[in-house]
């Protein structure tokens, strides 16, 4: 995650809070979402195209928590399903399948508490890109002129 | 464009090498889950051998004759044969299972359809080999669920269930892989215990043949599909070792072990 940067105008207190709002969306959906992946992604898709045709500020974090949330859904997905293969199938517990549930449980704190810093720091009308998804939501969302 | 693939692939490399790095770490011994799934079997393999033993023979020289080739097999073969408990079932089926715990259970149709203690040495191998490479649990754990077997282990078995899966434990098919592997295991075990595997390969041809002639109750015939492409890929592997045939009991034990049987 990176500190807090400069955007290019100085979004009003109603853009701070939307934008906001999109972050503490995901962080609900996230904790509704543990046991089923797909939720914390419905929310967030939701909450986005609700968004979609807001200011630039808006649009811009809504899309980076949307692609937070998509990489998250897939890690999700696969450990839920690699849990229930255990259960229900052949697949035995193996040393791969506790790693990767390690994994998982440290890649959703790191989200977690980087969505919590995000989310406060938009409010204040501060400006966070994210490692990697902050690149990448420049590329996909641009400012209307 | 760039900066996004570097930091994606630098993203990536954190985490599958923290996977990997965490990967290296026994966690399966560490909490304990090969015990824990050891004990589930301890006490299925108690629970399905308690709908079975009551058609269990417990004549001496039966017992006698069929453990001394059971021993053979796991000595020349490595095999810790305490670990094994053999049982005998009057029962005229010709067949012979393996239950959760290393049940090794034979049943007298399958001692006196066989011609000779090779061919019945092949089944009990291909058996020894199912216990050995695990396919009992792996097998059950598919047809009816870790989660079922954990719940009829902690209380929640009824007489019905147990009967019934009981019943479809001798009658388990195993996939085509898993019995091409046993059938291969088998012919190693064999010529390690210098008998020939030849019978073994000829039984499925010969199980496959009396099917034809209404001959009732071929159990291990019909859970053992494919006799013919089987018989083959036996006897083409054997071609590649040296086989040697030693019997395990006297001829005439084996004689005296049909006749004690069939009445």
């Amino acid at each position: 995650m990176n500190s807090p940067t400069a955007f290019p105008y100085k979004p009003n207190d109603r853009e701070t809070e939307e934008a906001s709002n999109s972050y503490l969306m995901s962080l609900v959906a996230l904790i509704a979402g543990l046991p089923l992946p797909i939720i914390n992604l419905i929310a967030t898709v939701i909450f986005y195209l609700t968004n979609r045709k807001g200011t630039y500020f808006v649009r811009w974090h809504c899309t980076q928590a949307l692609l937070s949330q998509f990489s998250l859904f897939a890690m999700n997905v696969c450990a839920v399903w690699w849990t229930i293969s255990i259960i229900f199938s052949t697949t035995l517990i193996s040393n791969g399948f506790i790693a990767y549930l390690f994994t998982i449980i440290v890649v959703n704190v790191v989200e977690l508490t980087a969505t919590i810093y995000t989310a406060i720091h938009t409010r204040k009308g501060r400006h966070v890109e994210w490692w990697f998804y902050g690149s990448l939501t420049n590329l996909i969302c641009r400012e209307q002129r | 464009m760039k900066k996004v693939f570097i930091e994606g692939i630098a993203l990536a490399a954190i985490f599958f090498g923290a996977w990997f790095g965490l990967s290296r770490i026994d966690w399966v011994s560490m909490f304990n889950i090969e015990q824990s799934t050891k004990n589930i079997e301890e006490k299925l393999g108690e629970m399905y051998w308690d709908a079975y033993k009551k058609d269990e023979i417990t004549t001496p020289s039966v017992n006698k004759a069929i453990d001394s080739i059971v021993t053979k097999i796991c000595k020349k073969n490595r095999i810790d044969r305490d670990l094994i408990t053999l049982h005998i079932l009057d029962d005229e089926d010709v067949n012979a299972f393996a239950l959760p715990n290393n049940h090794l259970v034979v049943l007298s149709g399958l001692i006196i359809a066989a011609d000779s203690q090779e061919e019945l040495s092949g089944v009990l191998c291909h058996e020894i080999a199912h216990i050995e490479l695990h396919h009992i649990m792996k097998k059950l754990i598919k047809e009816m669920g870790f989660a079922t077997l954990v719940s009829m282990t902690t209380g929640g078995k009824s007489p019905e269930m147990i009967a019934s899966t009981a019943k479809m434990l001798s009658s388990l098919a195993f996939d085509r892989s898993l019995e091409k592997e046993a059938d291969m295991k088998a012919v190693d075990y064999l010529i390690k215990a210098k008998i020939s595997p030849e019978p073994f390969a000829k039984f499925f041809s010969k199980l496959a043949e009396k099917q034809g002639t209404g001959v009732k109750y071929l159990s291990w015939f019909t859970t053992h599909p494919y006799s013919k492409e089987r018989s083959e890929y036996i006897l083409e592997y054997c071609k590649k070792k040296a086989i040697q045939n030693e019997p395990i009991i006297a001829p005439e034990t084996w004689a005296k072990l049909q006749e004690v049987l069939s009445n």
